[in-house]
């Protein structure tokens, strides 16, 4: 199903619901707006606080409003939200473990025209070196509506990476999406992606009529290991697609948890070259042009996926040839 | 009034004692930064201002201090064991092996509120604390203590203007003005001063007072309690690094440390013949 809303709508529409049943849910937000959010602010006078352009400010008053037992979302432009905050985030809920949603906007190029400043391609990495802080890179809109549900359980500190691009639903309603993981499709062999770059994927796959080649959405970090273990049983090879640098993300992840398990599986990665820098987001014309210009676009996704299914095949043949 | 002077001044002089023979016991520990807030603390915790409960350190009713210059917690440890939050022979492991604490401050000792030691932060979950009370419509006051040197971190000016706007009057702000960071005088450093007129400018109201004079002290803290302001209120209590052991006041190089051997004899018996600079 196609639709016109953003994960931000989806994600404050669903928030708005939860907290006129709730007067103890907050959104501190840093100048931002978003039609969701002013009718939040517009009807929910008494829960909304507006910090102004403070970032490390609105992470320390949602962390004090949450030890008055408030449901508190700090909410800004993700690389502000997160990359600004490190050290409060550090202090505040991954070492105090103060339990406050953290709702960036904007993932990978979402703000193409704006520059690197705006865009985030770090935070995975970032993020996940603390310990208490689960993060989630949004897929669709029911994944975005879920997470403002889980974010209220108080289970401790939660990132939610909202793309700014509308997406199709890939998610029935009543998902369940505690697990971290699910398989998008069925396959022999795996690309494991998170958050838009799912959507790339499975037009590509699709494209190609590739039905050995399987989908998994690992939208949530630190990996439920049990559970990826699960998913990636009996597959042949991995090949991780993300819209971040590629030290210390998805990618990085994947292959940690498979060394940590003594699992040789062979994994190919694509994302962002590090080598690279910041060269290509000053290229404009769109987000598609920026990630063509970094190897990450659905046509060069679609070449990555034929050579490593070739290959793979060729090496499966010849293992066969062998064992006969 | 007299006689609960003395009473707290005999106090803060056991504390300092207490706390200073607990860090030259450890080796460790910010003795001078503990030193010129203990009147302040002991103003707060002895002198009728702090709602607080000993035997029950989670009471939701109670007033939350926040000790965001969070290097003084030998001062705080030395007082919560002795109102009896813990076992005062903890102190005696200090900074030292299977010790419950050390040198920064800790939140899961009982009734510490906030892990502090990261500078301008603990004011910023105060006024958190201060708006979801007033959200909650409870009664509680916060307290923060912020070091000056703290206030060269902008997030301090961020949490500021957001306090003085939404007219968080249920929440006090105390700056332990030492005069002194780590390597030299704040006016020498980065001039910290006019620091009432910088914090009267964010939207607070400000009052400077001796910060180890009980007289001083005592009554703006307690006419605070009825909350006579719309607004926040800070206090800038002007104080001595060190004070009450003049050997080590005045000395940049005393900054986070605690005296050894020679020097720590030094140390008490200056402490016991009574520091020059105390009324």
């Amino acid at each position: 199903m196609s639709n016109n809303m953003t994960q931000r709508d989806a994600f404050f529409e669903r928030l708005y619901d939860l907290a006129r049943e709730d007067r103890d849910v907050v959104i501190v937000a840093a100048d931002m707006s978003a039609p969701a959010l002013d009718k939040f602010r517009t009807d929910l006078p008494g829960q909304f606080v507006n910090v102004g352009i403070a970032e490390q400010n609105a992470i320390q008053i949602a962390s004090g409003l949450a030890l008055t037992g408030k449901k508190a979302f700090a909410y800004a432009i993700s690389p502000f939200i997160t990359l600004r905050c490190l050290e409060q985030i550090r202090v505040s809920n991954a070492i105090m473990g103060i339990p406050i949603a953290i709702v960036g906007m904007g993932t990978g190029f979402s703000y193409c025209s704006d520059g690197p400043t705006h865009h985030l391609i770090e935070d995975l990495a970032v993020m996940r070196a603390f310990p208490n802080i689960r993060i989630v890179n949004v897929t669709d809109n029911t994944m975005a509506r879920a997470m403002a549900d889980i974010a209220c359980n108080g289970r401790g500190a939660t990132y939610i990476r909202l793309d700014k691009d509308p997406h199709p639903d890939l998610y029935e309603p009543d998902t369940d999406f505690e697990e971290g993981v699910a398989k998008i499709l069925e396959g022999e062999r795996y690309v494991v992606s998170s958050g838009p770059m799912v959507h790339v994927v499975r037009e590509v796959i699709e494209s190609l009529d590739a039905d050995d080649v399987g989908l998994i959405d690992l939208h949530t970090l630190p990996i439920n290991v049990p559970a990826f273990l699960k998913q990636i049983e009996g597959a042949r090879g991995l090949l991780t697609v993300e819209e971040h640098f590629l030290p210390g993300g998805l990618g990085s992840a994947v292959l940690e948890v498979l060394c940590d398990h003594g699992l040789s599986m062979p994994v190919r990665r694509i994302g962002i070259d590090i080598a690279l820098g910041y060269t290509h987001c000053y290229k404009y014309g769109g987000r598609d042009v920026i990630r063509s210009h970094y190897g990450i676009d659905s046509q060069n996704i679609a070449a990555a996926i034929t050579t490593w299914r070739q290959k793979q095949t060729r090496a499966q043949e010849k293992e066969q040839w062998l064992v006969r | 009034m007299e006689d609960r002077r003395e009473r707290l001044t005999s106090k803060a002089f056991a504390l300092r004692k207490r706390m200073l023979e607990m860090c030259i016991a450890a080796g460790k520990g910010h003795v001078t930064s503990s030193l010129s807030c203990m009147e302040i603390l002991v103003a707060l915790y002895y002198g009728n201002i702090l709602r607080h409960d000993p035997r029950n350190p989670q009471w939701e009713q109670r007033d939350r201090f926040i000790l965001s210059k969070g290097q003084a917690s030998p001062a705080l440890y030395t007082i919560l064991a002795d109102l009896g939050y813990f076992d005062a022979s903890l102190l005696e492991r200090f900074a030292r092996l299977n010790g419950r604490f050390a040198v920064h401050l800790q939140k899961d000792v009982p009734g510490v509120e906030i892990t502090a030691g990261s500078l301008g932060q603990g004011f910023g979950l105060a006024a958190g604390l201060a708006l979801g009370f007033q959200m909650n419509r409870t009664l509680q006051t916060v307290y923060c203590l912020i070091g000056d040197g703290e206030c060269y971190e902008g997030s301090i000016w961020e949490t500021a203007m957001f306090a003085a706007h939404n007219r968080l009057n249920n929440l006090v702000a105390i700056v332990d003005r030492n005069y002194l960071c780590v390597t030299d005088f704040t006016e020498k450093l980065v001039a910290l001063e006019p620091l009432d007129e910088k914090w009267r400018s964010f939207g607070f109201h400000v009052v400077r007072v001796d910060g180890h004079s009980f007289d001083a002290l005592l009554p703006v803290l307690h006419s605070l309690k009825s909350r006579p302001h719309p607004q926040p209120t800070a206090i800038i209590a002007d104080t001595i690094k060190g004070c009450g052991v003049d050997c080590i006041c005045y000395d940049p190089l005393w900054h986070g440390c605690a005296p050894r051997g020679e020097a720590a004899e030094e140390c008490l018996l200056a402490l016991e013949k009574g520091a020059s600079h105390v009324q």
